[in-house]
């Protein structure tokens, strides 16, 4: 018996988040059927949600749930070509980018009312072409307090106001990282940093094409690995354009300055560099160094007063702990904090002044990246589900705010920006067709609003 | 225990999470019973040094069970047919264990030494190639003929890369700490070329106890906690006879004598009567063995020294104590595989036991070519040289019945001469604890520990 009490318990644990938003879900399954079978005739027609009001006891949050959660069901639909319209939420309404409504079809609003203890969904589809309302439908399900408060509970938020996946192409393996500066010609340049090369990208519109590319030589001592990873560091020094490479199968990383029209040599460093940030005035390179042909870093990081040309050694060191990612926020070239996933997988926090603080939730991850100290990307630590989770660490705590589903396993993050939006890299290692081939992809992860 | 099994669920389920963790864990020990080894000089006689060496040392290239060719020092490998040549292109800025560097000379050198060895595998592929050059990071083999399964003739497992320095290791661990008799710690070679191990330790134990991690045993055994891996091999063991003057009634007598041993030790091998298995030889092999008494009255007066190769070692203590049970005046020697090749010409190696490690699935004609190369020694002659000529032309006959007659008639001839005499077999099974789920093991039986990673707790 007490066994039998002890399963239910663990089940109800493990189960309660889906449990609790059945009526909700129940209510978009039955709208998303319906739309299905009233779309199921017609072909290839193009239709998008133009209008939500809520007039239930749901908030703006829940509304955005509902809204994800039907548009997810309808993008699965063969015959639509659903178009996400929606810019955000404000004042118990959708605001749509209507400038786009031409190209539609049919035209979709909802409504969402509170009929007595149900929450009951309207809705109508407008057809464009016959210039009238085409079908009106009306459900209405339980939705409890308790599902309605998880509803609108801030846990994630959703594409179009989080980060979404926005630009995926496949690279060639063993990309380590992704850093970006604006060229001469005010464009941005991508870096893409393998273990014998950096491929310098310029975005055309929404391609990457090809601008140059240049070997790196490695000398002995080397470590080959199993699992190369890397990182790349540029920033502009009076006149000169600086790279720093370091990686897992180095001791030392490569300084680089672009002078002249070409990348000449300007030293090495005996750590990986993260960041350029000032601290009293002064430039540090600031950084970690990984344990030689291993998958993670000592328990310590680095700071190196930074002057062209560089000095080799004498950085001074500020012990954290082993780690199997790590990262610094800093906002105008001040460090905030370190954030480090340590070998137990765990996410740990550090304050500039290196006391270990601890962050409002307890998370795990295997590889993490810190934006402009807005917002930290992780990913999962576990192969059968990988995914990526944003967390707000604007207010020094830990709030995730979206996550998204990653088809194969995250190799690396790295904060970034593509096409003026503000966002992250990830590196991506999914499984191709035929019998234990891989490829890599790499996505760009941004948040519109920013 | 009810709730303590609740208590341990989700730590059961975040350990599963965990296994499968996206980043592997680095760090850990394993840890196998093996043979002790002589030294750490390449030796790889007997199926415990085959994996005991295949720890320390790298091989050119890697024959996975599915046929699969792999190398871990090689960035390229390429064979031009036209100008009979294969070109090795080592990795760059590769190291041996100590930090030296792993130049293309070392893979030069090491060729060589491969295709001076007295191996089967090393004069037929000494047989094809004309020479070794090398330039920059390329080693060039250039061959006498056209042969397009060079590659696969360099999977052999004593091909390794060897350090001129001895305390330099090219193998994915390196020798750490040495306590005789008891256990040998591998630490993980930081310069590996295939990428450095994930486990940092690898502890070889040489007494029996508790089960490692990693055992050979024979089949059919610990099917609890552990994965058993059918090695493919066997390993077959001969009484030899080195010298011409020794009476045939001595030689059964020895002969009869061994046998015994087997029983007394509890059956611990296969009967074997062929040279190779039994199942795949066309000739039975019966020497009628004598009675104790018959045995211990021819015996009775010699004075027999039998040397024991050493990668037989693990039988010296039953060995020595049935022999001083038997009141005779036998006293064994061990002695290391390439002692015993620099005493070969000495009149006074007269007996000795030895023993051969074969692939289940090497062809009939293969193993027989072997023993006849590697195992008359010094009584190798022009007769054995023309029928080794006959087996090659019956390999190329395509006539399966010429071919096996061919063994047959090497068979008879051996043993009618009486230098060597098959006594035992030994099949075995690797097993590896459960908890060691990405252990591969490879055409010759070898567990393959490159991908080998700590369950994290």
């Amino acid at each position: 018996m007490k066994k039998a009490i002890g399963f239910l318990l663990a089940l109800i644990a493990l189960g309660a988040g889906a449990w609790a938003q059945q009526g909700a879900e129940a209510l978009v399954a039955d709208g998303a059927a319906y739309l299905g079978s009233f779309f199921k005739d017609k072909f290839d027609v193009r239709v998008a949600v133009v209008r939500f009001e809520n007039g239930s006891e749901l908030g703006d949050l829940a509304m955005q749930k509902i809204y994800q959660m039907l548009v997810s069901r309808l993008e699965g639909e063969k015959n639509i070509q659903l178009k996400d319209l929606l810019v955000d939420f404000s004042d118990g309404r959708g605001v749509f980018n209507l400038s786009q409504s031409d190209g539609l079809d049919f035209l979709i609003e909802l409504k969402l009312i509170q009929n007595k203890s149900k929450t009951g969904l309207g809705l109508t589809v407008f057809s464009r072409l016959q210039d009238r309302v085409v079908a009106v439908k009306y459900f209405e399900k339980a939705v409890s307090k308790g599902e309605m408060d998880l509803l609108q509970a801030r846990n994630f938020a959703f594409s179009a106001l989080g980060f979404s996946k926005q630009l995926e192409f496949e690279s060639k393996k063993h990309l380590m990282d992704i850093q970006s500066i604006a060229g001469a010609d005010g464009r941005m340049q991508y870096y893409f940093f393998y273990p014998d090369e950096i491929i310098i990208y310029v975005a055309n519109e929404t391609r990457l094409e090809k601008h140059f590319q240049f070997k790196l030589k490695w000398s002995r001592p080397f470590f080959p690995t199993r699992h190369p990873e890397g990182k790349l560091l540029l920033f502009r020094s009076a006149q000169d354009l600086v790279l720093t490479a370091g990686s897992n199968f180095s001791p030392y990383s490569q300084v680089l300055a672009f002078r002249a029209g070409q990348w000449q040599e300007a030293g090495q460093v005996d750590f990986v560099p993260f960041r350029l940030v000032t601290m009293n005035q002064n430039p540090y390179l600031v950084g970690g160094r990984y344990e030689e042909g291993r998958n993670f870093f000592k328990d310590r990081v680095y700071f190196l007063p930074f002057a062209m040309p560089v000095a080799s050694g004498g950085a001074y060191q500020k012990k954290t702990c082993p780690a199997m990612a790590m990262d610094f926020s800093e906002a105008a070239g001040q460090l905030q904090a370190v954030h480090v996933i340590d070998r137990d997988y765990a996410y740990r926090l550090f304050s500039p002044g290196f006391e270990e603080m601890k962050p409002l939730a307890e998370r795990r991850g295997a590889s993490l990246a810190a934006l402009d100290g807005e917002w930290l990307a992780m990913s999962d630590y576990s192969r059968t589900s990988d995914q990526l989770y944003f967390l707000d660490i604007r207010d020094g705590g830990l709030r995730p705010a979206y996550a998204g589903k990653v088809d194969g396993e995250v190799q690396f993050i790295a904060a970034g920006n593509w096409q003026g939006t503000r966002g992250f890299w990830a590196g991506v290692l999914q499984a191709a067709p035929g019998a234990g081939m891989e490829r890599l992809l790499v996505q760009f992860w941004g948040k519109r609003d920013e | 225990m009810n709730k303590a099994k609740w208590l341990l669920l989700p730590l059961l389920l975040l350990a599963t999470l965990l296994a499968g963790a996206i980043k592997p864990y680095y760090g850990g020990e394993i840890a196998m019973r093996l043979n002790e080894p002589a030294s750490f000089n390449l030796s790889t006689a007997n199926y415990s040094n085959l994996i005991f060496y295949s720890l320390i040392y790298e091989n050119f290239f890697y024959l996975k069970k599915d046929g699969e060719i792999t190398s871990h020092v090689f960035q390229d490998y390429r064979y031009d047919a036209a100008a009979r040549t294969l070109f090795l292109t080592l990795k760059e800025n590769l190291s041996f264990s100590n930090g030296k560097p792993l130049t293309a000379r070392n893979i030069q050198v090491s060729l060589k030494v491969f295709l001076a060895s007295e191996l089967f595998t090393a004069s037929r592929l000494s047989k094809v190639v004309k020479a070794v050059r090398f330039s920059n990071e390329q080693v060039l083999v250039e061959l006498l003929a056209d042969t397009p399964d060079i590659i696969a003739m360099l999977t052999a497992p004593e091909l390794v890369v060897l350090a001129e320095d001895e305390q330099s290791f090219s193998g994915l661990f390196y020798p750490h700490e040495w306590e005789k008799n008891h256990h040998l710690t591998l630490r993980a070679n930081p310069y590996y070329a295939g990428g450095r191990a994930y486990l940092d330790t690898v502890r070889i134990l040489f007494t029996e106890g508790p089960a490692p991690d990693l055992f050979l045993g024979a089949p059919g055994q610990f099917k609890e906690n552990f994965l058993e891996f059918d090695s493919g091999i066997y390993q077959n063991i001969y009484l030899c006879f080195l010298q011409g003057d020794i009476g045939q009634n001595t030689k059964i007598a020895l002969y009869s004598l061994l046998k015994r041993f087997n029983e007394a030790a509890g059956f611990r091998f296969r009967e074997l009567n062929a040279l190779t298995a039994d199942e795949e030889s066309p000739v039975a092999i019966r020497i009628k063995g004598l009675s104790p008494q018959k045995t211990a009255s021819i015996l009775k007066f010699s004075e027999i020294k039998l040397y024991v190769l050493s990668s037989l070692s693990n039988l010296e203590k039953e060995l020595t104590a049935f022999l001083k049970d038997s009141n005779l005046r036998i006293e064994t020697q061990f002695i290391d595989d390439s002692q015993f090749m620099a005493f070969l010409d000495s009149t006074g190696i007269k007996y000795v036991l030895i023993d051969k490690i074969f692939q289940k699935k090497t062809p009939a004609e293969e193993k027989i070519s072997r023993i006849l190369k590697e195992s008359s020694f010094n009584r190798f002659n022009a007769q054995y040289l023309r029928m080794l000529s006959e087996l090659e032309e019956a390999r190329t006959s395509n006539s399966q019945e010429l071919l096996m007659e061919q063994i047959a008639r090497i068979s008879e001839a051996i043993v009618n001469d009486g230098f060597i005499f098959p006594l035992f077999q030994k099949n075995y099974s690797l097993y590896a604890r459960k908890s060691w789920p990405a252990l591969e093991i490879d055409y010759y039986g070898r567990p393959l520990l490159q991908q080998v990673s700590k369950t994290h707790d």
